[in-house]
């Protein structure tokens, strides 16, 4: 029988006991031969290792870490965390002071602060004001929604989602409109000349020439559209809109008087390139992504909800 | 005599054994570096060599990952969008401050995020409400024409110095530009508004054009608030990533 046989051999023939082998190996260590000994041992070994990675995850993890104040964190206050990254805004908004900057004084202040309102927040948790208090609970509605909004706006929308956007509403990014246009009154006893004045004034004759005078609605300066509308009433604007460079409108009664409109430039409202408008498109587009997500997360909230309404109210 | 079996397996082990300690190391070491440059003074990350390293290192691929697609691979920003250059050397909210930019990635600029900035907008002065937030003037085109060559005279590129002087007026009482844009156009890094008297635009080039549709339309540029989707070592990284965009930041000061 060579080394190796007999080695097996008397492997295989000596108990679990632990007691050394034939050449003074203790079997515990043979993998070849059957321990119970050992197989307790390597049991709790694994035990061992897996309590070790449990604990260390659950004591690590983020927001759950209970033994150490995380690097990230100046404080915690029943295991809510206070972020350095508010305590040196603090710092900065207070005292003008960077971190390194700060005295213990300073920092002991706005951390003590800081600790005292997550103290009352939380005792105000407990003592129902989500419930009770009306401004908590305005807050807490603008929170949520907010929170909704700012996950919206995290991702960016490609160019080509941004230029489907301009093309489904490109009236939208058309500039304002803009008229200089005289606005011509003439007194009740002069109305029933009135086309005479107007015939006389696309002959070429200027207001000023035939003694007319203004309304005092307009200043004679050049308009947006919306000034406009507003100073000469939305039935004289829909006329004045219409007509071209040099133009005059034909007599419109108003309780005032007659009006005449003598236009000198009416530029209509020219649509923006998406070029000059994608600030403004990007801007539309996030928000209309925010509105549709709001009203999605209301749905999803309704439709989680356990809501009974008393009959009366159905 | 030669090695049992047994022995020469532990001695296969070994190697094993020793990678699994190694990566047990650098495990160990790369969070501390990363605890500590979440402990340290944000500034103080920015000048310290070994700190500023990991911090650049970890920073770079999350810029990359939720930044670049609005202010470009290399943080030279876009001029159509209104969206800053990190490497101008100017800040249009605060002082470039590793701290200042972190709040911004946190909390976002108009984010809906009630921590982030968002005091004022640019007023569009050509609509029948320019501003939400209080009421304000329109303006008629002639007004706008007249500030935009106010401005424009600050670098010497006005056209028309009569409308110049009145629309320096204008700045100064009716318009209100200077509640924001300060009384000599010098700005406002608290509430982002833009100097006026320097050659850095943020929309467009400072052309007429650039100018005068600012003041028609308004402006209100948004960052998004990463608060809840970043955790704090990305954003102490990326803050310190941004930061070491701009030139004067290009290497630490701090000794090695």
């Amino acid at each position: 029988m060579n080394d190796a046989a007999v080695e097996d051999h008397l492997d295989l023939a000596d108990d679990a006991s632990g007691r050394p082998d034939a050449v003074g190996r203790p079997t515990l260590w043979n993998p070849r031969q059957p321990n119970a000994r050992r197989s307790l041992l390597l049991c709790g070994v694994g035990a061992l290792a897996g309590l070790l990675i449990a604990g260390f995850g659950l004591f690590t993890a983020q927001g759950t870490r209970t033994f150490v104040v995380p690097p990230e964190d100046a404080a915690t206050v029943n295991g809510v965390p206070i972020l350095r990254a508010d305590v040196i805004g603090q710092l900065r908004a207070l005292d003008d002071v960077s971190l390194g900057e700060a005295t213990p004084a300073q920092k002991h202040k706005v951390l003590a602060d800081m600790v005292r309102e997550e103290l009352y927040v939380q005792r105000g948790v407990e003592l129902g004001a989500p419930t009770d208090d009306t401004d908590v609970r305005q807050a807490l509605v603008a929170g949520t929604e907010a929170v909704v909004a700012q996950d919206a706006l995290t991702s960016r929308p490609s160019e080509a989602e941004l230029h489907g956007w301009y093309d489904a509403h490109q009236d939208t990014y058309a500039g304002e409109g803009q008229m200089t246009v005289q606005d011509v009154r003439l007194p009740s006893a002069q109305a029933t000349g009135a086309d005479k004045i107007v015939a006389a004034l696309r002959s070429g004759s200027t207001p000023a020439a035939l003694d007319l005078k203004g309304s005092g609605r307009l200043t004679g300066d050049a308009q947006f559209y919306f000034a406009a509308r507003i100073h000469l009433g939305d039935a004289l604007f829909a006329v004045a809109r219409r007509l071209k460079d040099g133009e005059v409108s034909a007599p419109v009664a108003e309780p005032d008087g007659v009006h005449i409109l003598v236009m000198t430039h009416n530029q209509q409202p020219l649509p923006a390139s998406y070029q000059d408008a994608h600030d403004r498109v990007l801007r539309d587009f996030l928000a209309a992504k925010v509105a549709r997500l709001q009203a999605g997360n209301e749905r999803f909230l309704r439709r989680r909800a356990d809501i009974k309404i008393a009959g009366d109210f159905k | 005599m030669a090695s049992s079996p047994p022995r020469r397996r532990l001695f296969a082990l070994t190697p094993i054994l020793l990678v699994l300690l190694a990566v047990f190391g650098f495990e160990v070491m790369r969070v501390q570096g990363q605890a500590a440059v979440l402990r340290s003074d944000p500034e103080a990350v920015l000048t310290t060599p070994a700190l500023r390293r990991t911090a650049v290192a970890r920073g770079g691929p999350v810029y990359q990952r939720y930044c670049s697609s609005c202010h470009g691979a290399e943080g030279k920003g876009d001029h159509g969008g209104g969206v800053p250059d990190f490497s101008d050397g100017t800040h249009l909210y605060g002082q470039g401050r590793v701290a200042e930019i972190e709040e911004i990635a946190r909390h976002g600029i108009r984010a809906d995020d009630k921590q982030g900035f968002d005091l004022a907008s640019m007023p569009a002065f050509g609509t029948a409400h320019p501003y939400k937030a209080e009421p304000l003037p329109s303006l008629t085109p002639g007004q706008m024409e007249d500030i935009t060559q106010y401005l424009l005279a600050f670098t010497g590129r006005a056209t028309r110095p009569d409308a110049a002087q009145r629309g320096g007026a204008l700045y100064r009482d009716y318009g209100g530009c200077y509640d924001c844009h300060g009384y000599n156009g010098e700005g406002d890094d608290a509430i982002g508004a833009p100097a006026l008297t320097d050659e850095v635009w943020l929309y467009g080039h400072g052309s007429h054009d650039d100018i005068y549709r600012t003041l028609e339309h308004g402006r209100a540029g948004m960052s998004p608030a990463f608060g809840r989707v970043l955790n704090a070592d990305q954003l102490r990284d990326v803050a310190v990533y941004v930061a070491s965009l701009e030139p004067s930041n290009a290497k630490p000061a701090g000794p090695r």
